[in-house]
């Protein structure tokens, strides 16, 4: 019972999305990690996390996050965030200021635009 | 070929010698702390490397633990370090073999203190157990610079494969005492005496019914002690059929004299069934009954039998006669004698004369049927005796004609009282002993359901109507880890004892299985390989369904059994996808799984084939039946077994026996939430599951449902993360809507602390930037985080 989250990949050019369907919790988070960390090759210029389809997550899913944009950070590859408008996800997102290392956008066109 | 390689292949043999050694070593049962130092012992010698460690994954997964290793100081065994650190962690999310060449040049992760504090330049590690199921890590290290071949990392995989087999089979040793020990208190309780023996026929485990019986101690029961306390007249045919038994591993079953605490020998009835866990013969279990009545009475009955043979020759028989009209014309002395009346008494219309007043009617209308006939006739009824008691005779009575003509009958009875009251008591002596029996096969199936919120249920179990057959029908429910509720109905082939064992150990086996497995068609596929492997020629068929509470989503497999049913409001309709074979019938067997939705306030209705299945009937006809019958009339569960077992089964004798289970998910909503969970990870997911469906019914908005949840899921998380020791802590969560705030708690046995790293802090951040107040609070030794939060108002819709 450790995946009650989905990653689905896919490649906009040069930019990875990543689509996290379901729910990440620390059960899960540092499955979820590894998914993402081997989705983006070498060769890319950014990951963007589609979070439309997430349902919950929790501060583990969080860390996770600023883990994963420091790790690109170093290897001078850009984390966007997409979180459509409204989601309930949006004030804990706000309150841990993910934003500072990963810029929100509301819809994906936005988010492979940069 | 080069002194190089002959060395490397000398080498190759000698690593593959030690992987073959220890996996004999790991099927021999060999004690897994013993082996798991051997495998680390083994791992030193043939890489010829200073340090090997085996580390232990703990429950939550955080963390791994050494549990064995060479060459490591002693300080190190026991030590921890985080699971998602250093070699170890990195070849568990690796899920195969790592080599280090050098620490020194290492980035995919950091070196773990221990690998610091030992000197470690180059390692190899590989993970014990599959992705999803891993145990641990297996791991090599040297001070010194090495280059290790691909061979060598395989070698490592190799030992850590053996290791995982070493553990599984561990784990599968634990289940089956952990199965044992519920047999045992569930035969504490029962009503009969219980006994088990081990492969060589000693008896290891008797129960407190046999106790009782025998007047003797346990240490007295156990051991050869087989057939000690049988009568010494019945002690070696018992004793042979049981070998005979024991060789052929056949169903064992015997009638003999025990002896009971009070000296007294009483016929018991034994019936002993083999026991297999995972293909291995493992003894026997087996039950005794006390027949004693019923065994004296048969004797009795033999004994009065020839007795009546003997008084019937001697005794006066009594005759009488008729003319045409049917009026007795005739009886004679043995007749008057029995009835102590005058032969003027007798003659006429007197048919019913001093007969019983239960059987007057019936014998009067024989009578004059039999007249109206001109047939014979043979029956029993009650007469009164000179003395005023009412004797049972048989009576017979023929035609007799003169000259052609029809003239009336002649006729004979004789006294079989004694015989036809022992013949009532032996009925019902049987029909006690077939109590007894459903007694047990009741005893085996859950007491009764369990109370599983946000769930309204009803069962029914009816035994079959008819011999001692103790069926192999059962139910059963459950909630998840997930917060799902599984719902099994099965039915064992065949009847009797071995039906019952064989349903026992479903039964049980579908409470693990479901625990582990996330689909339906998975668990059904294990315990297909169980009935299939068991050797026992189990084969049952089985309907499996998980039903999540909050959105009534439904999946199920069904191996070989009946539909189940869902009743809305003026509908019923049968889920009849996800159809397989049943289990048991090959290990090829491929279960399939079908989802549905359960409409708000739609029962559903799980049953066995005796509900339907009728000789008579065509299936379709009895399905049409079931359906008409189950939604007309009012919607409570228990009112709906009774309509349905009333509108199908009716009066009359069964010929199978029928399960049936009833659900749905409750609608009376949920304002309060107290719950004590396990402190584990995998407590969260169903916790969320109640949470969001109290704070649905508690009308929050969807935005409400979620900030709440995570903030109490932190302080979950919390108390998860800092209990003192898996498997033993656990924590408490309260929660309340009242004038629309909610208050919450999270109590624990331990401190608050924040996570270590980098991020330390922003699980209490969440809380207290969510919650409208927060506080964290020592309390009682431990701590508790209180909370309140206002719901906004909801404008109506």
């Amino acid at each position: 019972m450790t995946t009650a989250a989905d990653v689905a990949v896919e490649l906009h050019g040069a930019t990875v999305v990543a689509r996290l369907a379901g729910e990440v919790d620390m059960t899960n988070a540092g499955y979820v990690h590894d998914q993402l960390v081997r989705a983006v090759p070498n060769g890319a210029s950014a990951l963007v996390i589609d979070l439309t389809a997430t349902r919950y997550l929790d501060s583990a899913a969080i860390a996770l996050v600023f883990d994963l944009a420091k790790r690109l950070r170093r290897r001078r590859q850009a984390l966007r965030i997409v979180l459509p408008a409204g989601s309930p996800l949006e004030r804990v997102l706000t309150l841990t200021e993910v934003g500072s290392v990963a810029p929100i956008h509301s819809s994906l066109e936005s988010a492979l635009a940069g | 070929m080069t002194g190089d390689s002959g060395h490397e292949l000398r080498r190759r043999a000698s690593q593959q010698a030690a992987v073959a050694e220890l996996g004999q070593r790991a099927l021999a049962g060999t004690d897994l702390d013993e082996l798991l130092r051997e495998v680390c012992e083994a791992v030193a010698r043939e890489l010829a490397i200073e340090f090997a460690s085996l580390f232990e994954l703990t429950g939550d997964g955080r963390a791994l633990l050494v549990r064995a290793g060479h060459g490591v100081p002693s300080g190190v065994l026991g030590g921890a370090v985080a699971s998602a650190e250093g070699l170890p962690g990195y070849a568990l999310r690796a899920d195969g073999p790592v080599v280090v060449r050098n620490f020194a040049d290492e980035e995919r992760f950091r070196p773990s203190d221990i690998q610091l504090d030992l000197g470690i330049v180059s390692a190899m590690a590989a993970p014990i157990g599959t992705r999803g199921r891993h145990f641990g890590v297996l791991a090599a290290g040297s001070p010194d610079f090495r280059s290790f071949s691909g061979d060598d990392a395989t070698f490592l995989q190799s030992v850590a494969n053996v290791a995982g087999a070493a553990v599984e089979r561990a784990r599968a040793d634990d289940l089956v005492r952990d199965s044992e020990r519920r047999f045992r208190e569930l035969a504490d309780s029962a009503p009969a005496l219980m006994w088990m023996t081990d492969p060589d026929g000693h008896v290891t485990f008797v129960n407190e019914g046999w106790l009782r019986f025998t007047g003797r101690t346990l240490e007295d029961e156990l051991g050869a002690t087989f057939g000690s306390s049988a009568h010494p007249g019945d002690r070696e045919a018992l004793l042979d059929s049981w070998a005979s038994a024991m060789a052929g591993r056949d169903e064992f079953r015997a009638e003999y004299r025990l002896h009971r605490r009070d000296g007294e020998y009483r016929w018991v009835l034994e019936v002993g069934v083999p026991r297999y866990e995972a293909g291995e013969f493992l003894g026997y279990v087996g039950t005794a009954t006390d027949i004693h009545e019923r065994k004296a009475m048969e004797e009795a009955l033999r004994a009065s039998e020839h007795t009546f043979r003997e008084l019937a020759d001697h005794a006066p028989v009594m005759i009488w006669t008729t003319d045409a009209e049917g009026l007795v014309t005739f009886v004679n002395r043995g007749w008057l004698d029995f009835t102590g009346r005058s032969l003027e008494e007798e003659l006429g219309a007197t048919w019913d004369l001093g007969v019983h007043r239960d059987d007057a009617r019936a014998v009067t209308a024989d009578w004059e049927r039999a007249l109206a006939a001109r047939s014979g006739w043979e029956r029993e009824y009650r007469l009164r005796r000179w003395d005023g008691q009412h004797r049972w005779i048989l009576e017979r009575g023929a035609p007799r004609y003169e000259g052609g003509r029809f003239a009336g009958y002649v006729g004979s009875a004789t006294d079989i009282h004694e015989r036809r009251t022992m013949e009532e008591r032996l009925r019902e002596v049987y029909e006690r002993e077939h109590r007894i029996a459903e007694t047990l096969q009741r005893s085996l199936l859950p007491e009764r359901l369990p109370l599983i919120e946000g769930i309204a249920m009803a069962a029914r179990y009816l035994p079959a109507g008819h011999g001692e057959a103790i069926g192999g029908d059962w139910y059963d429910a459950l909630e998840l880890q997930d917060g799902r509720v599984a719902l099994v109905v099965g039915d064992v082939v065949g009847h009797g004892l071995r039906a019952a064992a064989a349903m026992g150990q479903l039964r049980n086996a579908f409470r693990a299985y479901a625990l582990v497995e996330s689909s339906a068609a998975e668990v059904i596929s294990r315990i297909n390989r169980l009935a299939v492997s068991g050797g026992d020629d189990t084969i049952a068929t089985v309907l499996l369904l998980l039903l999540d509470r909050e959105t009534g989503e439904l999946s199920y497999t069904s191996a070989g059994h009946p539909p189940p049913l869902v009743i809305g409001g003026d509908e019923a309709r049968f889920l009849d996808e996800g159809r397989s074979v049943p289990v048991g019938v090959s290990e090829a067997g491929v279960f399939r799984e079908a989802t549905a939705v359960l409409e708000p306030e739609a029962a559903l209705l799980l049953y066995t084939d005796g509900l339907v299945e009728r000789r008579d009937t065509p299936l379709d006809q009895r399905m049409d039946e079931l359906s008409r019958v189950a939604q007309r009339g009012g919607q409570g569960l228990e009112e709906l077994c009774d309509r349905v077992l009333a509108g199908l089964l009716g009066p009359g004798e069964r010929g199978d026996d029928v399960a049936l289970i009833a659900v749905r998910a409750e609608v009376a909503p949920v304002l309060r939430i107290s719950v004590r969970l396990p402190a584990e990870p995998a407590a969260l997911l169903g916790l969320r599951r109640r949470l969001a469906r109290f704070l649905h019914a508690a009308g929050a908005s969807e935005a409400e449902r979620y900030e709440i949840t995570l903030a109490i899921s932190e302080a979950a998380g919390n108390a998860i993360e800092h209990a003192y020791g898996p498997g033993d802590a656990s924590f408490q969560v309260e929660a309340v809507v009242e004038a629309g705030e909610l208050v919450a708690s999270v109590r624990d046995t331990g401190r608050w602390r924040e996570s270590r790293g980098a991020h330390r802090g922003r699980g209490l951040t969440i809380i207290e930037g969510i919650m409208d107040g927060a506080e964290v609070v020592p309390e009682d030794g431990g701590t508790v985080v209180r909370m309140r939060r206002r719901l906004a108002a909801r404008v109506p819709a």
